[in-house]
């Protein structure tokens, strides 16, 4: 019993809030990759706008397990599995998230509060988007993506990106993460821990609370987000070492045709004899 | 007029219903085990996909980006990729380089847009239908254990085990209780401008509302698959370093890996003679 008095859950149950919400929030961002997204008016209805699922989940069980699947949901169900994997840039959406989710779980000490609930569903929604615009206008003020439209006028990606950041919290996250997971968390409460067989957080077992050490973990995250984001964009400019090679090789190119064809010869023979072999055998 | 476009907006409702997307998504996943593509070594295609998901962002020579563009368009169709896919593909080329040609055209810009577009539309053609090519053309299987080889972590590659078995299940369930949802609700008028915002605001609620349901089911079933993996020593094995081995034996380079790699080298190193000759 010692182990259900206390909300850090065992392995086990670890493993079933991740994977939990990486089923959940997986099925959901799939629809939202396979429907186009629209917008009505000013509101689009963009990804974000599943984010509940993951904030729900990371409000009532451990938070770390919660975010980091929902994050790897995301990944699997619409990025590989769609084929649509973009590499090192999927590397922020996935630390975005994760950091987002995390922050909000661990603020909710007693999921019946519904203004703590809210706070914190709103406060993760906005952290998560905040990272997002911090890390598209460094894309730009770094100048590693080229902006013709508005070249020498960096005041109107403040105005753009910090628009289109006010945009989405006060529609999108209002409509689509602070009113469903308000309506959900106290639903939810004391319903589902038994499933997983966990006792419902409480203030006194909650591992709630921001502490110094999450939130030096998260800037680190946020840093790697940054990095790895403007590497990935950082190959549209790396153009120039590509020129000298191409200029002085046609004899290698010639080189690497005859190669190929030599080794494509080769194996094909191989091959064929390896078929002989087995049709004697 | 009027009602050969209510015509053409149900057909398109029709095709793409729940129904639809699962199949798609099942054919995606276990419909093409048979292809030439399916049966390569995974950590081969890995490897390869790791040149043409990256070298194409490095390099600006029109025939070398259209040399590798046909090959990687030659072996999706190989891998024979379900037709959703491949239109999802093209939307989004579309949307991230197509609307600004249109764009260009329409504010007076000519024929000198084109061919920076054009490096931009093929570099990010050939990486996504090189990413289409390996990630749909393999079985979830063998992608898993291909990653497992370069040292993914396990959660990644059980997750995507995972991810390709549930998922038909978890599609089936949400669309039961929306559905259920659906018979038991009272749907406004949607005849008026005033109504059909109403009916929009109406469909997002029940969708809300029905992850209630399916967080319940959900839950219940993460804790029994679990429970499950944790009776086969799951927890256990994942760590340890035997049993991967003998997870990894089944995999084999063959002939024909070879022979890919070598026509792909092939196809490159003619692209890169055109582009020296040019």
């Amino acid at each position: 019993m010692s182990t259900m008095q206390k909300q850090t859950a065992t392995q086990s149950q670890k493993l079933m809030i991740f994977v939990l919400s990486m089923s959940l929030y997986g099925l959901a961002t799939l629809f939202t990759e396979l429907i186009p997204s629209f917008q009505v008016g000013i509101v689009e209805f963009s990804v974000e706008f599943f984010l509940f699922i993951p904030l729900t989940l990371a409000m009532l069980f451990d938070p770390l397990s919660a975010a980091l699947g929902a994050a790897t949901g995301e990944l699997v169900f619409s990025e590989i599995m769609l084929g649509q994997f973009g590499g090192l840039g999927e590397l922020e959406k996935f630390l975005t998230v994760t950091i987002g989710v995390y922050i909000a779980g661990r603020m909710v000490k007693n999921p019946k509060n519904r203004a703590m609930v809210g706070v914190a569903a709103i406060t993760g929604t906005a952290a998560q988007l905040l990272m997002g615009t911090v890390v598209d206008i460094l894309k730009v003020q770094l100048a590693v993506e080229d902006f013709e439209a508005v070249a020498g006028l960096p005041e109107s990606v403040f105005a753009t990106e910090g628009f289109a950041f006010l945009n989405d919290l006060l529609f999108s996250g209002i409509l689509f993460c602070l009113l469903p997971t308000l309506y959900l968390v106290p639903k939810l409460y004391g319903k589902i821990e038994p499933l997983l067989g966990m006792a419902p957080r409480t203030p006194d077992s909650a591992v709630s609370g921001i502490s110094l050490k999450a939130l030096i973990v998260c800037a680190v995250g946020f840093v790697a987000a940054i990095a790895a984001e403007l590497a990935a964009t950082a190959g549209m400019s790396l153009v120039d070492w590509e020129a000298e090679w191409a200029e002085s090789g046609t004899a290698l190119a010639v080189g690497m045709i005859v190669a190929a064809v030599i080794a494509i010869v080769a194996l094909l023979i191989v091959k064929r004899n390896a078929g002989k072999k087995a049709a004697v055998n | 007029m009027n009602r050969l476009s209510k015509k053409l907006s149900e057909n398109i409702l029709d095709k793409f219903s729940m129904d639809f997307l699962r199949n798609q998504v099942l054919k995606n996943a276990y419909g093409n085990d048979d292809t030439i593509i399916a049966g390569l070594d995974p950590r081969i295609l890995l490897a390869w996909y790791l040149f043409f998901g990256l070298v194409p962002w490095f390099v600006n020579d029109i025939p070398f980006l259209m040399g590798c563009f046909l090959l990687v368009m030659v072996t999706t169709l190989l891998a024979r990729v379900a037709g959703l896919v491949l239109f999802l593909f093209a939307l989004g080329v579309f949307t991230q380089t197509g609307y600004l040609f249109l764009a260009t055209l329409l504010f007076g810009g000519d024929a000198s847009a084109v061919a920076p577009l054009l490096i931009l539309t093929l570099k990010v053609a050939t990486i996504s239908l090189a990413s289409v090519t390996v990630f749909s053309g393999l079985d979830p299987d063998k992608l898993s254990n291909g990653l497992m080889w370069y040292g993914c972590p396990e959660r990644l590659s059980f997750s995507i085990s995972y991810a390709y078995r549930m998922l038909p299940m978890l599609m089936e369930e949400f669309q039961n209780v929306l559905l259920s949802y659906r018979l038991r609700g009272n749907p406004p008028a949607h005849k008026t401008l005033g109504g059909k915002i109403k009916y929009l605001i109406y469909q997002v609620k029940i969708i809300m509302q029905s992850f209630y349901p399916l967080m319940l089911n959900t839950a219940k079933r993460s804790r029994t698959t679990v429970e499950a993996l944790e009776l086969r020593g799951y927890r256990y094995a994942a760590v340890n370093q035997s049993v991967k081995k003998i997870k990894l034996a089944a995999l084999k380079v063959s002939c024909n890996d070879g022979i890919f790699l070598a026509v792909s080298l092939l196809v490159v190193a003619v692209s890169v003679l055109i582009s020296t000759l040019l």
